[in-house]
């Protein structure tokens, strides 16, 4: 039905790639940037990746030049990857080297396949956000700036997803990402009676994971400070909940998460840093620690050995004493509290 | 912010024109945003739908689920989008004077 659902897939997937969906055999990567999948039927498909800006936010001007490109070497097909990179698949093997030096033109790295540092995710942050506690696209941009390199030549033991979340929500997804950048408040949130009197208050009391929020007549509620855990919840039924606060809000940075099957398999990263400040516009401090943390794997992990694998190898005490970071118990995640954080939420009782 | 002058009174409307005092409503009022969503004279299926919305929000403090509007009214959904054709949320909250309904995230 026109407008509604998926578009037609066979409108937007490359002829090679319809023709042999579903009978890929295997695939290489001949060098950074490029991708050859071998179907059944002997054909191969080649793909050229490029680094994009954070969320692949462009001009009209060079959307319309890539989209050129797209005509000239792809028959017009272009995609996104899931990180936000560029790829143009059903490259003319003869004309991959052409392509690469007009990416390059264009100012787009070409690399971000196999052993590289990949394309950061970032959510939209401050910019278009209320919940936000950082500039997650600045923060992208300027950890992106520091790795640059590390996108267009195989230098890690495996690839490297760094990932920026605005607030806890992780639409960012930095708590699956090797290292996570975690926007964070640190204060309650404040309450505007004036605002909150126009809001549907039962939906603000129902939604705070902890209970810390009732009603306080007439018409307005209150927060309690010791069951706040600064989460955002409050501000979406209510934009008289307003959480962001310039003076405490900052970034934590989480390590070893994935999403992939390799290694130990999927996990969730953990805090290792519960606080950096927002240093607008190059945030130094959140790039300084990143590169800290990702020199040390460099140097101590084995080959296609992720970040969290690494560290689950040698062992947290031993990364915190090599990455020269501070430990707290308070930094741990064994579990064992979970117990009291389960009963201090109010969603399920046993 | 947009206002509006109505029975002597100055009313605010948000930018989706949702009343934001909601206790300033009346039936004048209710006729006026309907007016503005170019449904014509309210008809007495339209004040159910209306009076079942407001009554639930004035008591509960939430806009009634859907579920229960239709449940309440005996209209199906359908119906109600013949009603008020911007929807049960954008239609009749606003012509029953409620805050614009949250929704997201």
């Amino acid at each position: 039905m026109p407008g509604v659902g998926l578009p037609p897939l066979e409108r937007n997937l490359p002829p090679i790639v319809l023709r042999n969906y579903g009978k890929w055999l295997d695939h290489e990567e001949p060098r950074p940037g490029v991708l050859k999948h071998v179907a059944e039927s002997g054909e191969a498909c080649y793909t050229v990746r490029a680094g994009m800006p954070t969320n692949a936010r462009v001009s009209t001007t060079l959307a319309r030049k890539i989209a050129d490109l797209a005509d000239d070497f792809a028959g017009g097909h272009l995609r996104l990857t899931r990180r936000h990179s560029l790829e143009l698949v059903g490259v003319d093997p003869a004309r991959i080297d052409e392509l690469i030096e007009r990416l390059r033109g264009l100012g787009l790295p070409v690399g971000g396949t196999g052993r590289t540092f990949r394309n950061t995710v970032s959510c939209t942050g401050w910019i278009h956000c209320q919940f936000a506690a950082t500039d997650a696209p600045a923060v992208a941009k300027a950890i992106s700036d520091e790795l640059y390199e590390d996108f267009l030549t195989e230098r890690y033991p495996a690839k490297l997803k760094i990932s920026i979340s605005g607030c806890v929500n992780q639409c960012g997804e930095g708590s699956t990402a090797d290292i996570g950048i975690v926007g964070i408040h640190r204060d309650l949130p404040r309450v505007i009676d004036e605002e909150v009197a126009r809001c549907e208050i039962p939906l603000i009391v129902s939604v705070c994971p902890t209970g810390a929020i009732r009603p306080k007549p007439p018409k307005s509620v209150q927060v309690d400070p010791e069951r706040c855990i600064h989460c955002v919840a409050c501000a979406a039924p209510c934009q008289g909940m307003q959480i962001g606060d310039p003076d405490t809000d900052g970034v934590a940075v989480v390590v070893g998460g994935k999403a992939g099957n390799s290694g130990n398999g999927p996990a969730f990263a953990k805090f290792v840093i519960p606080y950096l400040p927002n240093s607008p516009p190059r945030w130094p401090e959140v790039t300084r620690a990143v590169r800290q943390i990702v020199e040390v794997w460099v140097k101590g992990a084995r080959r296609d050995e992720r970040i969290g694998d690494w560290i689950a190898r040698i062992g947290w005490d031993k990364f915190f004493e090599k990455a020269g970071l501070p430990m707290s118990d308070k930094l741990l995640d064994g579990y064992v509290l979970w117990p009291m954080s389960a009963r201090t939420g109010v969603r399920f009782h046993w | 912010m947009a206002t509006v002058e109505l029975e002597g009174k100055t009313m605010e409307l948000d930018e989706d024109g949702f009343l934001q005092n909601p206790d300033l409503w009346s039936e004048t009022v209710a006729q006026y945003f309907a007016d503005q969503e170019g449904l014509g004279q309210l008809t007495d299926e339209h004040w159910k739908v209306v009076k079942m919305i407001r009554g639930y929000y004035l008591q509960f403090g939430v806009a009634p689920m859907i579920r229960k509007v239709v449940k309440d009214t005996g209209f199906d959904l359908k119906y109600i989008y013949q009603l008020f054709p911007s929807g049960p949320a954008k239609g009749a909250c606003k012509v029953a004077g409620l805050p614009k309904p949250t929704g997201c995230v």
